[in-house]
C-alpha cells in the first residue's frame, strides 16, 4: 500500500535537503521529507569553520575571485559553468539565511563576520563561531517547522520507485516502528550527504553511509568523479573528529616533532591556509618520513591566546579537551589526515537534475560539479544552500506541471519479501567485520596517496567482502528499532560505492586534487584526464565513462600556493 | 564503523556495564550486565557499539556524529543523563564501578534506550521557534547586528535538542505539560534576538500556564546540559525580561515583583503580604486562618508596624545601581554572565581588577558598553 504521495520528495534532512524542501515549498508544491534521523541531528551541523559567500564585509571581494579560487583549488575539474552558479548566487542566499535567523558573527559594522579560509584569496567565509553548520541546520528546521512541511523521520529510504522510465517516489523502511512504506511522489531529490564510513579515520557521523549515491547506482544513474575523497588535514587522532579549519583560518601553526612549520616546504606563500589536499599530503610525508608524533603532526593554537580560542574557537577546545584530553590553550592538538568530504557524486546538472527523470540530487550526494578533484573549506556548506535551492525550484516547477504518481505494487512486495529473506536468515555472518574490514582497508589502499598495486588489491578484497556479505546475518528479527537491520543494508550501499571509487581511481592514470598517485603518476596530465569518471551500473556490470569537464574563462594552470 | 573495534593497536581494558532493557511491544523491562575488552580512549557509545556489534545486535539506542554536536545519543548514566559519545569510560572502570544505562526521564521509552522524542518537539514548536520580524521592511543584505547584541543568545543558540535537561527536569516530573527547559532556552533564543519583533506576544504565551513560572529552579538542567547552554539561566532571564517588560499576569511574576518592592522598601521580605500581593484578595482571605496560626507561633513578622532593616539604603542603593545599569532584564544577567566567564577564564583571583569602585549611597558609575 502506498503511505502518501507527494509531489517532491525529499530524501535526506541536512542544509541540502531542508533547502531545496523550503524552495520547493515556497514553489507552491505538496512537499515531504524522509530522513532516516532527525533533521537537527543531520551531519551539516557538525560543519564548523563557516560558509564561503563574497559579501567583502572583511575585505574587498567578488563572486569572479571566488570562482576562481574554487576552479583553482578543484585542480580544474570543476565545472566552470556551476562554479560561476555557485559563487554568483551565494551572497544573496547567505543574506537570506541571515534573515531567517542564523547567528552569524558580527564585524565591528554590523554585517557578517567573515574569516580567511585554506587556499581563498580574500577572507570570504561567514561564520557563526565554530558551530556555523549547527546554526544553520537549526535556522533550516525552524523554516521547516514554520511552514510545517511533513517530514517522516526516522524513515531509511532503501529504493527507489523507477516506473515509466522516470523516479516517482521511494520504498522505505520505518526505523520507529517497522514496515515497509512506499512513498510516492513525482519529483525526488536525493540529499543524503557523504559516504565517508568507508573510512576507518573519518569526520563524518555513522550516518554517512552514501545511501542516495547508492540509491541512484543501483537506479542505472551515473555517478562522477567517485575517485575523488578529500582527506581533512586537522583530524583527531584516534576517531577522526573534525577540527575545523577555522583554527588555521584564525592563525594556527601546524608543526612536525621537530617543532617545524613544515608547510613552508610544501606551500611557502599559504603555509597553513594552502589547499586542504595539499596540506593533507603534506602532513602524511611528514609522517611518513618519521617527523611524526605518535603518528600526527601538531596542530598549535597557543599563541591565539586564551580570550581568542574561548570566544571564537570554544568547541574546538571542547572536542580537544573531551576526544584528545588536551586543552588547546596549553598544548597542541595532534592531528592527522582523516577521510572527510566525498567530492563525487550523484552526476547532476546545474539545477539538480540526473540522468533519470524525476530524479534530482543535491549537496554531497551529488557532484554537479563544483569541486571538482579537490573543495575548498567552507564551499560545502555553500553549495548545499545553492544547489539545494536551485534542485528544490526545479523539482517544483516539474512536479507542478506532470500530474501522476504510480508506484508499482510490485517494487513494495518485492522490498518485503527482501527483508523478509534477510530477517530470516539465521545461519551466516554479522555485518560488523565486514564493516571494519572495508574501512581498515579503504584507509590503507584507497588513502592520501595511492598505488596502482594497492588499488587493485583493494578491488580485490572488496570482491571478497560482497562474497560474504551475499550471506549476512541480522541479530534483531524485531520490527521497533530495528537499527540492526538498516545498519546492515547500509554496508550493501557502502560496498557497492568502494567498488566504484577503486573503479575510477584505477582508470585515472595522474595526480589531480585528492587522487595522488607520486609512485607513478605524480603529474596532473590535463591532456588526457582533464574529464570527469562516470561509473554506471548496468546489467553487465560497472561501466566506466568519462564526461568533459566544462571550461568557461579559466584556463587550467599549474597550481601552486 | 564501530571506531573503537578496528584500532585494535591501542592498549585495552575491560569494560562492565549494566543496561536496562525495555521492549514496549511486550512491556519486558530488565537489567542485563555486559562486558567487553575495549581500547582505554574509549566512550560510553563506543562500548555500546561493541556490545551491539559483539554480543547482541538487538540493543537498541541512537547515535549519529559521535562528537557532541547531532544531540542522539542522550541516555542516563547511573540516572543522570549523558550524551553518550562525550563520557569517558577509562575513569570509571579505574575506579572499578560498573555504571547503569537507561533511558532519558521524563520521555516514553520505545526500546531500550530509545525514547520517543514526540513530546519533546512538540513543546519545541510550541514556542513558535523562528524568528519574527513583524512588519519592520526586510534588509536587501543582511541586518545590521552588533555583535555585543547577538553574544546574549550565543548560549542558547548552542543548544543541540538532545533532551538531557528535559530528561532530569523535575517541574516536567510533576507537570508532564511544562514546557521544559529546552523549549524555554529556545524561546529565549527569539526574545533575546534583536532581530525579533515579537518578544511581548513570545513573553505573554511563555507566562502562561506549564511556563517559564513553573520552574521550580532545581537547576538540575544547567548540570546535566552537555553544551553549557544553562538552560534554568534562559528561564530566568524570560522571568526578568518579562517584569521588565510589564508582562505580570502570572503569580510568578508578581511573587518575583513582591521580593524586588520589598528588598527595595525595607531591606526584608514582607512576608504577609506575600500571599495577597502574588494571589490576590480572594486567595488571602481564604488562607487567612493559616495566616494567623503563622503568626500565632512566631512564623511570620506582625505586618505593622513595617520591620525595616537598619542599612536599609544599602539595599536600595544596589536597586538603584542596578536601574541605571540597564541591569533589569534579560540583559542584567547576560552581563552577569560575561562577569563570571572573565572571572573564571581569564583571572584566577576572582574579583576583577578593573572593576569600578562603587561607594553605596553614592551615584553608581554609568553603564559599562
Amino acid at each position: 500500500m502506498v503511505e502518501a504521495k507527494h509531489d517532491v520528495l525529499v530524501v535526506g534532512a541536512g542544509c541540502a535537503g531542508m533547502r531545496a524542501a523550503i524552495e520547493a515549498f515556497d514553489a507552491g508544491a505538496d512537499v515531504a521529507i524522509i530522513s532516516k534521523i532527525h533533521p537537527v541531528r543531520s551531519h551539516s551541523g557538525a560543519a564548523e569553520g563557516g560558509i564561503n559567500a563574497a559579501l567583502g564585509n572583511a575585505s574587498d571581494d567578488s563572486p569572479e575571485k571566488h570562482a576562481f579560487d574554487t576552479v583553482k583549488g578543484s585542480d580544474y575539474l570543476g565545472d566552470q559553468d556551476a562554479i560561476e552558479i555557485l559563487c554568483n548566487e551565494a551572497p544573496g542566499d547567505v543574506y537570506q539565511l541571515e534573515r531567517w535567523g542564523a547567528v552569524f558573527s558580527r564585524t565591528d559594522e554590523g554585517t557578517i563576520a567573515q574569516r580567511p579560509f585554506g587556499a581563498a584569496g580574500a577572507p570570504r567565509t561567514a561564520y557563526a563561531a565554530d558551530i556555523t553548520g549547527h546554526v544553520l541546520i537549526q535556522v533550516l528546521y525552524e523554516q521547516i517547522m514554520k511552514r510545517d512541511i511533513r517530514v517522516y523521520e526516522e524513515y531509511f529510504a532503501w529504493k527507489l520507485v523507477v516506473d515509466d522510465d522516470r523516479c516517482q517516489g521511494v520504498i522505505a523502511w520505518n526505523i520507529l516502528h517497522g514496515g515497509v512504506a512506499a512513498i510516492g511522489a513525482k519529483t525526488t531529490i536525493v540529499c543524503t550527504g557523504g559516504a565517508g564510513r568507508l573510512y576507518v579515520g573519518t569526520t563524518n557521523a555513522y550516518a554517512c553511509t552514501g545511501d542516495g549515491m547508492a540509491l541512484a547506482l543501483r537506479a542505472g544513474v551515473a555517478l562522477e568523479d567517485m575517485e575523488m575523497m578529500q582527506f581533512h588535514p586537522t583530524t583527531l587522532s584516534p576517531t577522526g573528529v573534525l577540527i575545523t579549519e577555522g583554527t588555521r583560518g584564525e592563525g594556527a601553526y601546524l608543526l612536525n616533532s621537530e617543532g617545524d612549520r613544515f608547510l613552508k616546504r610544501y606551500a611557502p606563500n599559504a603555509m597553513e591556509l594552502a589547499s586542504r589536499d595539499v596540506i593533507s599530503r603534506a602532513e602524511q610525508t611528514e609522517i611518513d618520513e618519521g617527523r611524526g608524533v605518535d603518528g600526527n603532526v601538531l596542530l598549535d593554537l597557543r599563541h591565539l591566546g586564551a580570550e581568542k580560542i574561548l570566544e571564537r574557537l570554544h568547541g574546538t577546545r571542547e572536542l580537544a579537551m573531551v576526544f584528545a584530553g588536551v586543552d588547546p590553550i596549553d598544548q597542541p592538538i595532534p592531528v592527522r589526515p582523516g577521510a572527510h568530504y566525498h567530492m563525487g557524486g550523484v552526476d547532476t546538472d546545474v539545477w539538480g537534475r540526473t540522468s533519470l527523470e524525476a530524479l534530482y540530487a543535491a549537496g554531497e550526494c551529488a557532484c554537479v560539479s563544483v569541486h571538482g578533484a579537490n573543495r575548498l573549506g567552507g564551499n560545502a556548506l555553500m553549495e548545499t544552500i545553492t544547489f539545494g535551492k536551485r534542485a528544490g525550484a526545479h523539482a517544483a516547477e516539474w512536479a507542478l506541471t506532470h500530474t501522476t504518481v504510480t508506484v508499482p505494487e510490485s517494487a513494495q512486495a518485492d522490498a518485503e519479501r527482501e527483508v523478509k529473506t534477510l530477517l530470516d536468515r539465521t545461519e551466516g555472518e554479522r555485518p560488523w567485520a565486514i564493516r571494519d574490514s572495508l574501512a581498515q582497508t579503504m584507509h590503507e589502499n584507497f588513502g592520501v596517496f595511492r598505488r596502482e598495486d594497492e588499488m587493485q588489491r583493494q578491488g580485490e578484497i572488496i570482491a571478497a567482502l560482497q562474497d560474504r556479505y551475499a550471506h549476512v546475518v541480522v541479530d534483531d528479527k524485531g520490527d521497533v528499532f530495528n537499527n540492526d537491520l538498516t545498519q546492515a543494508l547500509e554496508l550493501g550501499f557502502l560496498l557497492e560505492l568502494a567498488e566504484c571509487m577503486v573503479m575510477a581511481g584505477l582508470a585515472r592514470k595522474e595526480s589531480r586534487g585528492a587522487h595522488a598517485r607520486p609512485y607513478d603518476y605524480p603529474e596532473r596530465d590535463d591532456e588526457e584526464y582533464l574529464k570527469h569518471t562516470i561509473v554506471r551500473r548496468t546489467d553487465s556490470g560497472l561501466m566506466l565513462d568519462w564526461k568533459p569537464v566544462d571550461i568557461t574563462k579559466w584556463q587550467p594552470m599549474e597550481r601552486t600556493y | 564503523m564501530t571506531e573503537a573495534a578496528v584500532h585494535t593497536e591501542y592498549a585495552t581494558m575491560d569494560v562492565a556495564l549494566k543496561i536496562w532493557r525495555y521492549d514496549s511491544s511486550t512491556g519486558e523491562r530488565s537489567l542485563e550486565t555486559y562486558e567487553v575488552e575495549a581500547p582505554e580512549w574509549v566512550t560510553l557509545l563506543d562500548v555500546l557499539d561493541i556490545v551491539k556489534d559483539r554480543v547482541d545486535g538487538t540493543l537498541a539506542y541512537r547515535k549519529s556524529c559521535r562528537m557532541m554536536i547531532c544531540g542522539s545519543c542522550g541516555m542516563r548514566m547511573d540516572g543522570a543523563a549523558v550524551l553518550a559519545c562525550r563520557t569517558r569510560m577509562a575513569p570509571l572502570v579505574e575506579r572499578g564501578h560498573v555504571p547503569v544505562i537507561s533511558a532519558m526521564g521524563n520521555l516514553p521509552i520505545i526500546k531500550d534506550l530509545v525514547v520517543d522524542m514526540g513530546p519533546f518537539w512538540g513543546k519545541i514548536r510550541a514556542v513558535t521557534p523562528w524568528l519574527d520580524t513583524g512588519y519592520a521592511p526586510l534588509p536587501d543584505r543582511e541586518h545590521m547586528v552588533e555583535q555585543e547584541d547577538v553574544t546574549p543568545i550565543h548560549k542558547e543558540a548552542l543548544c543541540i535538542m538532545c533532551g538531557c535537561c528535559v530528561s532530569e527536569c523535575n517541574s516536567m516530573e510533576a507537570d508532564p505539560d511544562f514546557l521544559g527547559p529546552a523549549a524555554l532556552a529556545k524561546g529565549f533564543r527569539f526574545v533575546g534576538d534583536p532581530r525579533d519583533h515579537a518578544d511581548v506576544d513570545r513573553l505573554n504565551n511563555l507566562n502562561d500556564e506549564h511556563g517559564i513560572w513553573d520552574c521550580t529552579r532545581c537547576y538540575f538542567c544547567n548540570e546535566r546540559c552537555p553544551k553549557g547552554v544553562d538552560p534554568r539561566d534562559a528561564i530566568a532571564k524570560l522571568g526578568a525580561e518579562s517584569v521588565k517588560q510589564g508582562i505580570d499576569h502570572d503569580m510568578g511574576a508578581k511573587h518575583a515583583k513582591w521580593f524586588v518592592k520589598s528588598a527595595e522598601t525595607t531591606g526584608w521580605l514582607r512576608e504577609t503580604e506575600l500571599v495577597p500581593k502574588t494571589q490576590g484578595i480572594v486567595a488571602s482571605i481564604k488562607q487567612m486562618k493559616f495566616a494567623m496560626n503563622l503568626a500565632r507561633h512566631g512564623k511570620v513578622p506582625l505586618p505593622f508596624p513595617p520591620h525595616v532593616a537598619d542599612r536599609v539604603d544599602e539595599s536600595r542603593a544596589l536597586r538603584k545601581i542596578t536601574q541605571l545599569q540597564d541591569r533589569q532584564g534579560a540583559l542584567g544577567h547576560v552581563q552577569g554572565e560575561r562577569a563570571l566567564a572573565r572571572i573564571e577564564h581569564t583571572d584566577p583571583g576572582g574579583a576583577r581588577r578593573d572593576a569600578p569602585e562603587v561607594t553605596l549611597g553614592e551615584t553608581p558609575p554609568p553603564a559599562e558598553g
